[in-house]
């Protein structure tokens, strides 16, 4: 079943002559369970579609599909997209962007109490995740004592707490070297195989490329190519 | 979970450093409260606290307080004789400074008929009132002086036979009572030689005129007569009396200027004191707005400082009120923080501040409301730059 439908996107800033069509007429789908990048140079329209999956910039054309709702058909579907966001999609970032005030645990606790978990809930269940990802004994410090990994994985962790079939991730192993940037990709499969989740990740980090189930090319707002890994890998 | 608390706790040494300084400003507002309470007590104490139906003065003055006011000493026996009136007393009033214990200090004295008369203290805390009619006085505890202490005020020294609380001037200077006749030779006490040099102007005006030396040494004790003058009369109206007759038929026929305690009230308030109120309103409404406008650019940069995680909170979904909770409440905990630290200091400046501090409940807690508003208001712009952050500014690098 897929949990992301791309059905015919564009995207198109200014009017007239002015216009740029930032990304052409796209389509594709993202199964439960499915890694996925998006692949391409700066300009290529990667992050336009990002964008719009996470529910910040409406595309001009097209429908988009997410966990079986609708959030775009030509336009707005009157969708709360806060909601919407904190509910379905998980966020992960190049930088983090973890709280700096708030410790680890609280840092991942803080998804669930936006969605309405309550105090000891919350924190049971960040416990749970940061134990799932290996980093339980760093749940009382604080972001700025973690090393670049460590933190990567609590905003992972943060990214899975509301249990979203759909994890964003925009450039995860930018800001890390390849050693770390393979675990985190390895990190990133297990989530969707064993949380049958899918993980979108969008990149132009030609390192981490084989690890993926699907890849879409992306170049000058156009989907180029789709290079699936061979069934089993 | 409390962003706002955790985000203080986490920077504890700023959020309290930023405290100091503004609960500073705060207790300045909040003694410049008690300054401008107090100058108004002061203003008006001597007039509220003088057991007197009427105050007689000089024709066409606003005396004694707000203007010179001079009369003859024997004027109040006319005034006693005045229909309605039960009792009238001499009162003399006038600012000296004199070194007292080894320092100049400023003070008013009032010479008033110790024998019975109008005018006197009203509570004397420790000792008694003045019983003799020469060389004893009150003085108000503000002056230091021990009971038992001399003082000595121009050729005399008096001894002070009891202390009052809180009997203070316009000015905030300590009153000091002497029997009427002590005020007035104090009052025109002259330095021996200025007497030798004024006798001898006399003569000479007087031999200047036409007459012989004989004759000018004859006239001359009725060119001195200066120090036989007084500033007022204190009226005690007579059971039924009415004030508005009694007044009239004064200014009528005595051709005195009267007025009721109210009416001195009034024209102390709107006449000294005004433009002083006014001056410290003006102040105090100042040092609100700086207070206001220093918490709002401290609220405005701690939210800049944390713009990003902002934008990863509206990213991740969080809704507006969870933003605009985070930025409020550390606005409100720096402006409550700073205020109940305010009002630490202010208790701690009440006791060694050299003015009379009056502090009215009421006052406080409209400038508690106040800098309350204003931390909300201090807090807007910062909440408005944080809801026009786009969540996307948490993505990239």
């Amino acid at each position: 079943m897929a949990v992301l439908e791309i059905d015919n996107v564009s995207k198109t800033f200014g009017q007239g002559e002015l216009a740029v069509q930032a990304l052409k007429p796209t389509s594709f789908n993202v199964e439960r369970g499915e890694l996925a990048a998006l692949l391409g140079p700066s300009g290529s329209g990667k992050s336009t579609l990002l964008l719009a999956i996470s529910l910040i910039l409406e595309p001009t054309t097209g429908r988009i599909v997410v966990n079986g709702r609708e959030i775009y058909n030509d336009g707005p579907t009157g969708i709360d997209e806060r909601a919407f966001r904190r509910q379905n999609i998980g966020f992960i970032f190049q930088q983090h962007n973890l709280i700096p005030f708030l410790t680890v645990q609280e840092n991942v606790a803080l998804v669930l109490y936006l969605n309405g978990a309550g105090r000891r809930d919350a924190a049971r269940r960040a416990r749970e995740l940061l134990g799932y990802l290996e980093i339980a004994h760093r749940a009382d410090s604080l972001p700025a004592n973690l090393s670049g990994g460590e933190q990567q994985r609590v905003a992972i962790g943060r990214a899975l707490a509301n249990e979203p079939r759909l994890v964003l991730a925009d450039e995860p192993t930018a800001a890390l070297d390849t050693e770390r940037g393979t675990r985190v990709m390895a990190l990133l499969r297990k989530i969707a195989r064993e949380r049958d989740s899918a993980v979108i990740t969008v990149t132009h980090d030609h390192r981490m490329i084989e690890g993926f189930d699907t890849v879409y090319h992306l170049d000058d707002g156009r989907l180029t190519e789709t290079t699936r890994a061979a069934a089993g890998a | 979970m409390d962003l706002a608390l955790k985000d203080i706790r986490r920077h504890l040494g700023k959020f309290v450093a930023t405290i100091a300084g503004v609960s500073m400003l705060l207790a300045i507002v909040l003694v410049m409260n008690g300054i401008y309470q107090g100058n108004i007590a002061d203003g008006v104490w001597l007039i509220d606290n003088t057991a007197t139906d009427l105050w007689v003065v000089e024709r066409d003055r606003g005396g004694p307080f707000n203007e010179p006011s001079r009369m003859p000493r024997d004027s109040y026996k006319s005034v006693a004789a005045t229909p309605g009136v039960a009792r009238a007393s001499p009162l003399v009033l006038y600012t000296a400074q004199r070194e007292i214990d080894g320092a100049s200090q400023q003070f008013t004295i009032i010479g008033y008929d110790v024998f019975g008369g109008l005018g006197g203290p009203g509570r004397i805390v420790r000792g008694r009132a003045i019983e003799a009619a020469h060389y004893e006085m009150l003085a108000d505890e503000k002056l230091g002086l021990a009971l038992g202490a001399k003082v000595t005020l121009g050729t005399h020294a008096y001894s002070v036979v009891g202390v009052t609380h809180g009997a203070v001037d316009a000015g905030g200077n300590p009153l000091v009572y002497l029997s009427l006749p002590d005020a007035q030779a104090v009052q025109f006490q002259k330095d021996n030689r200025a007497l030798v040099a004024a006798r001898a102007a006399n003569l000479k005006r007087l031999e200047s005129a036409g007459y012989t030396a004989a004759q000018a040494e004859r006239l001359l004790p009725l060119l001195s007569a200066e120090g036989d003058t007084i500033n007022a009369v204190l009226v005690r109206l007579a059971p039924g009396a009415d004030a508005g007759a009694v007044a009239a038929h004064i200014r009528d026929w005595l051709y005195f200027n009267v007025y009721t305690g109210a009416q001195e009230r009034t024209l102390m308030l709107e006449g000294r004191l005004r433009k002083m109120s006014a001056v410290l309103g003006l102040f105090r409404a100042l040092l609100v707005l700086v207070s206001i406008v220093i918490m709002a650019l401290i609220v405005y940069v701690l939210t800049i400082e944390k713009i990003r995680s902002i934008a990863t909170l509206k990213l991740i979904g969080a809704p507006n009120w969870v933003i605009v909770r985070l930025i409020l409440e550390q606005s409100l905990s720096l402006t409550l923080a700073s205020f109940a630290v305010a009002y630490g200091l202010r208790e701690l400046i009440v006791p060694v501040f050299p003015r009379t501090l009056t502090f009215l409940p009421g006052e406080t807690a409209i400038t508690f409301a106040v800098i309350l508003v204003g931390g909300v208001i201090a807090s807007l712009m910062a909440i408005w730059h944080a809801l026009r952050t786009p969540p996307q500014l948490a993505l990239g690098g």
